[in-house]
């Protein structure tokens, strides 16, 4: 029976969201910042296999998220709606619902390609090397995409809101909610099934000690280009439901900001910690948009105790400063994390009773 | 045909010699010590044979195969395994973690079958399990299944790596001084481990030692090398009695 707990208050959880959407319980606004946080879930659990469990030094995540988001994009406009760019559609509109998931495949397909194109000359480096490669790496993807003026260039891409309507007018769901609960869902169990397998524990055994693993029999270079491959790649099925849920994409929204957005929620959580991190992208996600109210009270009531001088206005900005300041403090104080490299069912071991996730 | 067949083997680092033409065979069932003053090259012959360096020159024959050019997970595939002068486990892993990682150069599934969970790797999975859990049964180390490695005291740490080494099934192990480090009655409990895996498993040892009492007791035939050459082959008994032997360990002043 606890085998399913987990898998049961998840769908069940699932439903009634979905049904709260669909009622109209929820605004817009609740809406959206729900699909966010269920993708930077995907975002930060993906980029916790390679700084997490196999502690190498990721830092231009966000790139892998750029190209799912593009690729995605490209691809639903050119199968379901005219365009100027492809043309007609290549496919019936009616069949959005249907074939959104190939949208999403490709896209992650497109994105772990981009990561092995990235792998396989770094990783013969190391540590703070392979940083900088990710972020040159982060920067080239940027470019490229801003270069290139037949998908907008750096005004960026439109056009998915219809196939996000083409949806909707075969049936009145929150679709994308739906594709987001879904995309979390295939994130997590794979990266869960895979770090619980012998086969993902290799990822493990190359971050613990490289010359055991290889004596082992772990073939470290292939795993490490394999796990490299599938972080990018969920990186880019959050991509592509980040470009449908906003119908605009634009490259600077996946620059370097993008990337430390998501190491924060990876060293919050907990390096190797996927209960960890999904806590920490929910709580990291919630904090940014409490920050929007919280600023412009900050700015009213520091105006009132006569703090700031008449002409200063604290902006948005803060948020900048904001967030960078939590990763400092947290590495001084709590360096690992919500839940250092243990899961919620180890550090609650009680928890066991009612769940083991399967 | 000899198990393992070394011929000429020769390596540089730069301007240093490490190695030169060293030549060497192991039968099956052999058990065998590579002895030596430090520094005298004994692990770069370990690290080689490994798959860790690649060498200068020379030929390494293993099991029908010339392995020369292998990357170490490949030569552990044909059945060689090793031990490492310092521990080398994997300390975030439980100790039954470790043994079943052993068994990844044979899982026989891939990354679909793990995240689809197929029947083909919940097969496969449960042969690791059992295989893992055996060869814990069989050290001694069941108890010690759900434990960290970091957690164990030292003589324990040694027996997992040799646990580890084992559940591979090799016919090769290659032992770099499992004795380092340990105190005497866990020197006694080692040699007792290793004599019962040479007849147990059948499989071919070859260790590096520096503990007279280790070698002496186990080993049927000895290898001695100083500066990257052999200087002495033969029984412990004829290298106990080598003057070259006692020379390159004491000095001249000795004789």
């Amino acid at each position: 029976m606890r085998r399913y707990t987990l898998n049961v208050v998840f769908c069940l959880a699932a439903v009634a969201l979905v049904a709260l959407a669909q009622a109209g319980a929820l605004d817009k606004y609740v809406l959206t910042i729900i699909t966010f946080i269920g993708i930077n879930c995907i975002f930060a659990v993906s980029l916790n296999l390679v700084n997490g469990y196999m502690g190498e030094f990721s830092c231009g995540h966000a790139g892998f998220m750029c190209v799912g988001a593009y690729v995605g994009s490209l691809l639903s406009v050119a199968f379901f709606t005219n365009s100027n760019l492809f043309g007609a559609a290549l496919f019936p509109p009616q069949w959005a619902p249907f074939l959104f998931p190939v949208v999403l495949l490709g896209a992650s397909l497109a994105a772990a390609l981009f990561g092995l194109i990235v792998a396989l000359p770094s990783f013969h480096t190391r540590d703070d090397y392979l940083a900088i490669i990710t972020i040159a790496a982060n920067y080239i993807i940027i470019s490229i995409v801003e270069n290139i003026d037949a998908i907008g260039g750096p005004r960026g891409f439109s056009g998915m809101k219809k196939t996000v309507n083409a949806m909707s007018d075969v049936a009145d769901l929150p679709w994308m909610l739906i594709w987001t609960i879904f995309g979390f869902f295939v994130c997590v169990m794979t990266i869960y099934r895979l770090m619980t397998s012998t086969y993902g524990k290799g990822i493990s055994a190359v971050c613990q000690n490289e010359v055991a693993a290889e004596i082992m029999g772990v073939n470290t270079n292939r795993v490490k280009i394999m796990a490299f491959m599938i972080s990018s790649g969920l990186a880019g099925l959050a991509g592509a439901l980040y470009a449908h849920v906003y119908g605009y994409v634009n490259a600077q929204a996946f620059n370097i900001l993008k990337s430390t957005e998501g190491l924060v929620m990876v060293y919050l959580g907990g390096m190797g910690s996927i209960s960890g991190v999904l806590m920490a992208a929910v709580a990291f996600t919630l904090l940014v948009e409490w920050l929007r109210f919280v600023i412009p009270w900050l700015n009213e009531v520091s105006h009132a105790a006569g703090l700031l001088p008449a002409g200063y206005e604290i902006s948005q900005i803060w948020k900048w400063v904001i967030i960078p300041l939590i990763l400092i403090l947290l590495m001084q104080f709590r360096p690992e994390g919500f839940l250092g490299n243990r899961e919620l069912t180890q550090v609650f071991p009680r928890l066991k009773r009612w769940i083991t996730f399967k | 045909m000899p198990l393992l067949e070394i011929k000429g083997l020769t390596q540089r680092f730069g301007g240093l010699q490490a190695l030169s033409n060293f030549s060497f065979h192991l039968e099956e069932r052999e058990l065998v010590g590579l002895i030596g003053p430090n520094g005298a090259g004994k692990t770069t012959v370990f690290n080689i044979v490994s798959g860790f360096y690649q060498s200068t020159e020379g030929d390494i024959v293993f099991d029908g195969k010339r392995i020369g050019g292998f990357r170490p997970h490949q030569v552990t595939a044909m059945g060689m395994a090793r031990t490492f002068q310092n521990i080398r486990l994997w300390n975030d892993m439980t100790v039954l973690d470790n043994i079943r990682l052993a068994r990844y150069s044979w899982l026989g599934y891939g990354f679909w079958s793990a995240v689809l969970r197929t029947g083909h790797y919940r097969h496969s999975e449960k042969l690791i399990e059992t295989k893992a859990r055996e060869v814990l049964e069989m050290m001694d180390l069941a108890d010690y299944a759900g434990e960290l490695p970091k957690n164990l005291p030292y003589g324990l740490q040694r027996r997992v790596e040799l646990a580890r080494a084992l559940a591979g099934n090799p016919k090769l192990l290659l032992l770099d001084e499992p004795a380092a480090g340990l105190n005497s009655a866990d020197v006694e409990d080692l040699i007792r481990h290793i004599r019962w895996i040479h007849d147990e498993f059948k499989i071919a040892i070859w260790m590096i030692e520096h503990q007279m009492k280790v070698v002496m007791s186990l080993c049927q035939r000895l290898t001695v090398i100083d500066f990257g050459c052999i200087i002495a082959e033969g029984t412990p008994e004829d290298i106990r009695n080598n003057i070259v032997v006692i020379k390159a360990y004491l000095g001249d002043e000795a004789l």
